[in-house]
């Protein structure tokens, strides 16, 4: 009976839909889902220029947390840039910084701007500007995840609109980190901006307006300081917050770039040649889980390692993220300066060492609360299992975003966690500096430790992020995390770009803002 | 006002004087109910709810796998290997998982639906005593209500964490207006009506006319509502496990497991068919049920 | 009935009044602020600390509520600590969403209560008349997430003709906004379509029963033009009456149906702001629901008064 009810109910549905689809028929046949045939795959050839770009994206702008890292840093550089911006091995290249001179000591640095950049408004782009960026991102009510850094700048000289200098309370190696991520907006308006009523830069199109939780929309910017970029005349962002009606928009062709599907949200669509994957190994963060030290047994790193032995990191990064991704139990990408393969491989899963070790450390009959973010229990769930292999039995408390996010700064973790770190994608002190879970001074693992705060401080304070002392330094704190295990890296995520295979020349910079200079629809 | 809607609800609205009889003798309400429940339509609905929650309780007996035992074979259809009805996306057997989902649900239903019934009709009992507990009481029921189910219970798991005690407290303060509503009305009726007049004229304390007289009649409609309010039991599970407030995993539960389908709709459809046919095998069961008290108490 | 509404305001007041304070205090309740959602991914704590000053979280809670409902009265709901903008214009929009979602809904409501009422008693056989009934007790009985995943497997995946979910204003570009939106509108409908149309039948029936109706019959008119022309027009003053009623249950049931197809109206709003501790939102929200419910209520009971025969003649 309830098979045959449920039949019946839908042949009502059916007739009704099939009114729908008649009126569609007499409305002309625009269809929310049919594909647009008409579009060459993959046709190549010079840029074209003009049309728009429709862009969709599951998560919305959240003004507020413009000058912090986070989900919507995506849409930025459209209307922002940064003084300067990495090539693929790190190394700055200009933006609004046409050059710039850092002093031998590393304790000093001197930029000349590009000339005649103009803000949206019309207001010209000048030194100042620089000054305000530096002194904004300093501001914790801006918590910047960079404030470290910024912190150091300690005086700032205006030699002329175009030449500044910093001076600097001691050398940093990731100096430039700080300059690929600090957006210069216009001071006049920052106010507007973190409420999102004005978004004003010099960047390669203008902030038309926003409609929270529906759509955003950028026109061409006609004075960009790049000639004959950008080639989109528009730029429409539609927020569709649910993973298969994102990927169906993709599919119907009514967006050509989809900003924010995991690996195993794109499955569909992975081997459909009409779409293109495009896979980043920067942006998208680690997943890891966190030990409080404070909590018996995890005061034994023993322990702590047992449970890096235990979980099959193989096995999440296959079903829990759909295959893309890194499993490493470093926290580094393959693309970071302290990356080695033997890191990444540290701890393979072996469940027989990891139980060794648990005998070792006299832990027997372990029951550990397992917090961690209610919005991606699948993870959670993977370790949980793999844990109980081993004789650890973990209690799932699933926080919500607020929850987790209170617990995680007022240092009130249980005894496990499971979450997601930022920041190991540039140079590895900002990782130290910079990352919450891993800042030596005060972290939510409770972890102190004299040789891992030298350490930090030594890779932070070097003038010269490329020399052997500083690379000696990066592989020190390698070592001292794989032995500490307080933070036990499990993915290095996949930042994932879903795009119809005609648009090309889509690019992102370190921290996952994207970059539509140079982009067109073949 | 979600609540309403999720109402499946007795038939078109009626006044409480609709659904009782005028007089029955307390003797025979047992039998009224059973004569309703054994109509086809009332036999079908206790079979449909009765067999699912059965395969529930018997969960151990009918599969050997553990709802939660992970395996590296994630997403197979049924008859993969030993996997009846497949497995979902971390390798756990789906059939089991369903069973042990419907164990779930019955455990949330047989918590969360006495609770309602209990408190709703303690604080109905208690408005009918006193006009100013009456007011007090109805404000009380009007602000349970004007919270959307949903919303309130987002507000309630926010406060407690997710999780089953959660989900239990949620349908209880949805049910307690509910119940409370409805005994309130039938009560004020059946007081006025001539027999319990003619009682008290007989002698009657007011205990005794209430105990004897008038909650027997008065609890008809009660007891319709018991069965709707299974069925709402179960369909707010499911709502609350689709906006991310669902029993703790590992844990499976009729709607945890449907709103975990949801991404594999178009590779896996099977997986989303099990709990969407036992929801709707429920649902429907326990309204024909409802239906069938309701037919049986109007006799 | 003016009367009637006087003596039901202050008791409508009062729980609007204690339901605000109700709100405030959860709120502050719950673990987690705004400030700590503020801070991003990986703050400090002096980050968090400075903007709970800005926010002035860090006041007397009583301060905090005094200024909030000083604001609201004066029809201001603050700005959004999270989402972003204001939330007047924040809930406008969602409101505006809702609303299309409802109306949607009520088309679809009207014209299926219509067509299986009027269907109840013109289709004479035992077999259809079995299938009609079992066809409205499932649409009234059926969850919104069961119909709405029916739907979306049968024309988003099987037979791809519609979206899935999501939205586009049917404002902005009527074809597509209308393709988004059947789905949703449909599901929303489906129960209260069934109590319409049980309520179309009765009317009908009685009005068939009528001395004009049988009159009518007896000198020749065919039954379908004394069905339309005569018996329609006159069931329809109480079924007008239920339909008013079910526009409150529409606007409410929109939270899983919004859930279910990401349809960004009032009920994803508050998802949204509840999980991250937007309380400026929240409030505003829980407040305009709390509103409609009460002003529904007071409809309701007028509307109630308004059928019920005893009203009526006396």
């Amino acid at each position: 009976m309830s098979v045959s009810s449920l039949a019946t109910s839908r042949r009502t549905l059916l007739r009704a839909a099939g009114a729908g689809a008649v009126l569609l028929g007499l409305a002309g046949c625009k269809s929310a889902v049919d594909e647009n045939k008409s579009t060459p795959a993959g046709a190549s050839g010079a840029p074209k220029k003009g049309g728009t770009l429709q862009i969709g994206s599951l998560v919305d702008f959240t003004p507020a947390l413009l000058f912090t890292q986070n989900s919507f840093t995506a849409l930025a550089r459209l209307v922002f840039n940064t003084l300067t911006s990495y090539d693929n091995d790190l190394r700055p290249q200009p933006q609004l910084a046409k050059s710039w001179q850092v002093a031998p000591d590393g304790t000093s640095v001197t930029f000349q701007l590009r000339e005649g950049v103009k803000f949206h408004s019309g207001r010209p782009f000048t030194a100042e500007d620089v000054v305000f960026a530096v002194n904004n991102l300093k501001d914790p009510k801006r918590s910047a995840q960079l404030r470290a850094t910024a912190a150091v700048v300690s005086d700032i000289t205006v030699i002329s609109p175009t030449e500044l200098t910093l001076k600097l309370a001691h050398p940093v190696s990731n100096l430039f980190d700080l300059f690929e991520f600090m957006f210069i907006t216009d001071r006049e308006s920052v106010e507007d901006a973190v409420t999102g009523k004005k978004l004003i830069g010099t960047g390669p199109f203008v902030f038309k307006n926003w409609t929270p939780g529906a759509s955003i929309s950028f026109a061409k910017n006609p004075e960009y300081f790049v000639p004959e970029r950008p080639y989109f005349d528009n730029v429409e962002v539609r927020i569709i917050p649910q993973a298969d009606s994102l990927l169906s928009a993709l599919r119907g062709k009514q967006i050509q770039l989809a900003l924010g599907l995991s690996g195993r949200d794109i499955a569909p669509i992975k081997s459909d040649g009409q779409f293109a994957i495009q896979e980043f190994d920067t942006g998208g963060g680690a997943i890891y889980i966190g030990a409080n030290v404070t909590v018996k047994p995890l005061d034994d790193k023993r322990v702590r390692q047992a449970i890096s032995f235990a979980v099959d990191r193989d096995r999440i990064l296959q079903q829990g993220l759909g295959g893309y991704g890194l499993a490493s139990s470093a926290p580094w990408p393959k693309s970071s300066p302290a990356y080695s393969d033997a890191t990444a491989r540290r701890y393979p899963h072996d469940p027989a060492r990891a139980k060794a070790l648990l005998a070792e450390a006299g832990a027997a009959n372990l029951d550990l609360p397992l917090a961690f973010l209610s919005t991606s229990s699948a993870v959670a769930q993977m370790i949980q299992f793999d844990l109980q292999q081993v004789g650890i039995k973990t209690t799932l408390e699933p926080l919500d975003p607020a929850k987790f996010q209170a617990q995680l700064i007022s240092q009130t973790m249980p005894a496990l966690w499971a979450g997601a770190h930022g920041f190991a994608q540039v140079h590895p002190s900002t990782l130290a500096v910079s990352a919450y879970p891993f800042n030596e001074a005060k972290n939510t693992s409770k972890f102190s430790d004299p040789r891992y705060t030298e350490i930090v401080q030594r890779a932070w304070r070097q003038a010269d992020p490329d020399s052997a002392q500083a690379k000696a330094a990066y592989q020190d704190l390698s070592e001292v995390l794989l032995d500490q295990q307080f933070v036990i890296d499990l993915i290095v995520l996949a930042n994932l770009h879903a795009a119809t295979s005609n648009l090309q020349g889509v690019a992102q910079n370190e921290f996952t803002a994207l970059n539509l200079d140079d982009a067109y629809l073949a | 006002m979600a609540t309403e809607t999720l109402t499946p609800g007795t038939p078109a609205p009626k006044t409480p004087e609709a659904a009782a009889p005028t007089a029955a003798k307390p003797r025979r309400v047992r039998n009224r109910y059973l004569r309703g429940l054994l109509s086809p339509r009332g036999l079908f609905g206790l079979a449909l709810v009765g067999l699912i929650f059965a395969a529930g309780l018997a969960a151990p007996l009918l599969t050997s796998h553990d709802p939660t035992f992970q395996t590296a074979d994630a997403l197979r259809g049924p008859g993969s290997g030993d996997h009846v009805w497949g497995t979902d996306e971390i390798g756990r057997d789906l059939l089991s998982r369903l069973l042990y989902g419907i164990r779930t649900d019955l455990l949330i239903v047989a918590a969360a639906v006495p609770l309602g019934l209990l408190i709703g009709c303690s604080l109905a009992l208690v408005a009918t005593t006193h006009r100013a507990a009456d007011v007090a009481v109805q404000r009380l029921f009007d602000l349970l209500l004007s919270f959307p189910g949903l919303i309130l219970g987002l507000t309630v798991t926010a406060i407690m964490g997710p999780g089953k005690a959660t989900i239990i407290t949620v349908i209880t303060i949805i049910e307690i207006p509910s119940f409370g509503r409805m005994l309130r009305g039938a009560i004020l009726v059946h007081r006025d009506r001539e027999y319990a007049t003619a009682a008290r004229v007989g002698g009657a304390g007011p205990l005794r006319l209430l105990t004897r007289h008038v909650l027997p009649n008065a609890a008809d409609p009660v007891v319709v509502q018991i069965a709707v309010s299974m069925s709402i039991a179960v369909i707010l599970e499911g709502a609350m496990s689709f906006i991310g407030i669902g029993v703790r995993p590992p844990d499976p539960s009729l709607g945890g497991i449907l709103a975990e389908a949801r991404p594999y709709l178009e590779d896996h459809p099977t997986y989303a068919l099990g709990p969407l046919v036992v929801i709707t095998a429920l649902v429907v069961g326990l309204n024909l049920i409802a239906e069938a008290l309701n037919r049986g108490a109007r006799r | 009935m003016t009367g009637y509404l006087v003596r039901r305001l202050p008791s409508a007041l009062g729980v609007l009044l204690l339901a605000s304070f109700a709100i405030f205090l959860i709120l502050r309740a719950v673990q987690g602020d705004p400030a700590e959602t503020l801070a991003g991914s990986d703050p400090s704590p002096e980050s968090v600390g400075a903007i709970r000053h800005e926010l002035g979280l860090d006041r007397p809670l009583l301060t905090q509520y005094g200024a909030w409902i000083a604001d609201v009265v004066r029809g201001d709901f603050g700005r959004s600590y999270i989402i972003g903008g204001s939330v007047n214009e924040l809930l406008a929009q969602r409101l505006g969403n809702t609303v299309e979602l409802t109306v949607g809904a009520l088309v679809f409501t009207i014209a299926l209560g219509l067509l299986f009422g009027v269907l109840g008693v013109t289709v004479k056989n035992r077999f259809g008349q079995t299938l009609l009934s079992a066809v409205n007790s499932v649409s009234l009985i059926v969850p919104a997430y069961v119909s709405g995943f029916l739907l979306v497997f049968v024309f988003a995946i099987t037979w791809p003709v519609l979206p899935p979910g999501g939205h586009v204003s049917i404002l902005s570009d009527p074809q597509i906004g209308f393709q988004y939106l059947l789905m949703p509108a449909l599901v929303l409908a489906l129960p209260p379509s069934a109590i319409l149309a049980r309520y179309v039948k009765d009317g009908l029936q009685q009005a068939l029963g009528e001395d004009y109706a049988r009159t009518a019959k007896s000198l020749g008119i065919p039954p379908r033009r004394i069905l339309w022309r005569h018996a329609l027009p006159n069931a329809l003053p109480p079924v007008l009456t239920v339909l008013g009623m079910q526009v409150g249950v529409l606007l409410g049931g929109a939270v899983i149906i919004e859930a279910v197809f990401a349809w960004p109206g009032l009920g994803m709003l508050a998802e949204q702001a509840v999980t991250r501790r937007d309380y400026p939102v929240i409030q505003a929200v829980l407040l305009f629901l709390v509103v409609v419910y009460v002003v529904v209520q007071l409809l309701t009971d007028l509307a109630y008064a308004l059928i019920d025969p005893r009203v009526r003649l006396g």
